[in-house]
């Protein structure tokens, strides 16, 4: 058993890095979004739920040590989230209906109202710069949004209109998911560790936490952030004078879940709706234009170093590089994932580059191999 | 429905985490939380439970068996301590954020509980008292063997 000290031998850092392990990460993410681009359906529900259970685990963890078994704390509070939505979307019920039989209505009318705000401005534009009325800048555009609104919306807004409605029954799944992974969450943390080899076993230890501590960190930040969103966008929007503020914050904090592209959309529906329910102030467009500069502002550098801030700990560059695999190979449902879902392979890719490189674990798993089959043969050999 | 009010029974399993002097102060419902962090693993005789040099990522508690704590590759000539059932290792490294000082051996066939690093940074932010208890265990424990490798006339509280 005796054999020649070898110090200092198992310093091999936890996680691998370097370029091969960023290239690993990358083609992970996208195989990874193209598989889950085939059941779509299941993606946005699974993310509602991953989102639920980081959201509902604190009172499940409250209830546990106050008594409650785990199955049973699951079940009251997935059972009570459900019911407090279901108690809250009641009253909600008849306006939601109205707006579905005149939602098509309504979009129409709010890009009408829209199509105004820009002809207005390009009008006033062209009165005050000579070479744009040389151009005719104000015809050739309206004629291009003419198009656009005669061909593209028409045809495809029912289109989206449908599929939006498709996807509510899949949504209902995610309440279901939430409550398995309160319920089976830790048993099924526990199943993985106890199925790695025991020299591979505190590296995967780590990796379990350091994965769900960047799952955690991320979508807890991303609900704080909602919250801070919603808030100071409804207060600005209600300064201003916009109705429905705190619904049209909620949606536009809910839509920046988007990267880049959902802050956009955000500002856009917003200005849609102050450029139709107020035609002849346009100050007020403007005003919520700048609060939404100012709200992003306020979450690049201040609120998201705060809430979501570097739980991934990823350098810029491939983050950047990943959003656009996420939007050209996942669309939306890509974009919102890319990031966490780099973040938990980043560290699997980097746990198993951790692996491979240390020669010395790989000889305890050969070492530990060798002596269960020794036991195993025991009576065999003599 | 007098049973309601009464306290259930202990399971076997919890019974034979409370014979383990790093969790026997906690209450059942303590306990209980407890159990479901802990990573129940078997090794041989002879497997290696961490190397010298080695990032440590969990605490351990020896379920059944005896576990040997030695200079790296030298079990024998380079022994600094035997680790008997429901004493506590590794927990320096935890402790102090530092690699594995030593090396850890299955003296023979074991079970041992693992609890990780992050189990128990998240045990005091979230259950204080549990963190506490196990924490001060530790302590307990660490000041015995501290006590028990000091010459015999510096054996008295400090």
């Amino acid at each position: 058993m005796s054999s020649a000290p070898a110090a200092r031998i198992g310093t091999r850092p936890y996680l691998a890095s370097g370029p091969l392990v960023w290239l690993a990460t990358i083609a992970c993410t996208t195989l990874l979004l193209t598989l889950l681009k085939q059941a779509l359906w299941l993606v946005v529900p699974f993310l509602l739920a991953i989102i639920l259970y980081y959201a509902l685990f604190p009172t499940v963890r409250r209830l546990t040590l106050a008594g409650v078994d785990r199955e049973t704390a699951a079940g009251i509070v997935a059972g009570g989230f459900l019911v407090a939505t279901a108690a809250a979307m009641v009253p909600a019920l008849p306006w939601l209906a109205a707006q579905a039989v005149t939602g098509e209505e309504a979009v129409y009318r709010y890009l009408a109202g829209g199509r105004l705000l820009i002809e207005r401005t390009l009008q006033l534009l062209e009165s005050q710069f000579g070479f744009l009325k040389q151009m005719d800048f104000h015809a050739e555009m309206s004629r291009k949004l003419s198009e656009f609104g005669t061909t593209y919306v028409k045809e495809h807004l029912a289109d989206v209109l449908l599929a939006t409605a498709a996807w509510l029954p899949a949504l209902l799944l995610a309440p279901f998911l939430a409550f398995f992974f309160l319920r089976d969450g830790r048993r099924f943390l526990k199943f993985l560790g106890e199925s790695v080899p025991n020299a591979y076993f505190e590296r995967t230890l780590y990796m379990i936490d350091r994965v769900d501590g960047t799952a955690r960190a991320y979508f807890q930040g991303l609900l704080k952030l909602t919250l801070i969103d919603t808030f100071c966008l409804a207060l600005g929007l209600a300064a201003i004078g916009v109705p429905g503020a705190f619904a049209l914050g909620l949606m536009a904090a809910v839509l920046a879940w988007v990267p880049f592209v959902g802050s956009v959309i955000g500002c856009v529906i917003v200005v849609l709706v102050a450029a139709t329910d107020f035609p002849t102030s346009p100050w007020i467009v403007y005003a919520a234009v700048g609060l939404f500069l100012l709200v992003r502002l306020l979450d690049d550098f201040v609120f998201m170093p705060l809430t979501v801030g570097r739980s991934l700990h990823m350098h810029p560059l491939p983050t950047v590089l990943l959003i656009f695999v996420g939007g050209t190979v996942g669309g939306i449902p890509g974009l919102i994932l890319v990031l966490p879902l780099a973040g938990v392979v980043m560290v699997i890719a980097g746990t198993i580059g951790g692996i491979v490189n240390d020669p010395r674990l790989r000889a305890r798993h050969a070492f530990a191999k060798k002596l269960r089959a020794q036991r195993i043969n025991a009576d065999l050999q003599a | 429905m007098l049973a309601f009010f009464q306290g259930r029974n202990e399971t076997p399993r919890l019974g034979t985490l409370r014979q383990l002097a790093l969790f026997s102060t906690l209450s059942r419902l303590e306990l209980r939380v407890v159990d479901g962090l802990l990573h129940e693993r078997r090794f041989l005789k002879g497997e290696i439970i961490f190397d010298e040099g080695e990032e440590g990522q969990a605490l351990h508690v020896v379920i059944t068996g005896r576990v040997v704590i030695c200079k790296q590759g030298d079990p024998v000539a380079g022994r600094i301590a035997e680790i008997n059932a429901g004493v506590a290792f590794g927990e320096l490294a935890l402790l102090e954020n530092a690699p594995r000082a030593l090396q850890a051996r299955a003296e023979e066939d074991c079970v041992v509980a693992s609890l990780s690093r992050g189990d128990l940074e998240s045990l005091l932010v979230t259950h204080a008292v549990i963190a506490s208890k196990i924490l001060l265990q530790l302590a307990r424990q660490l000041g015995r063997q501290l006590r028990d490798r000091s010459p015999l006339t510096e054996r008295r509280p400090l």
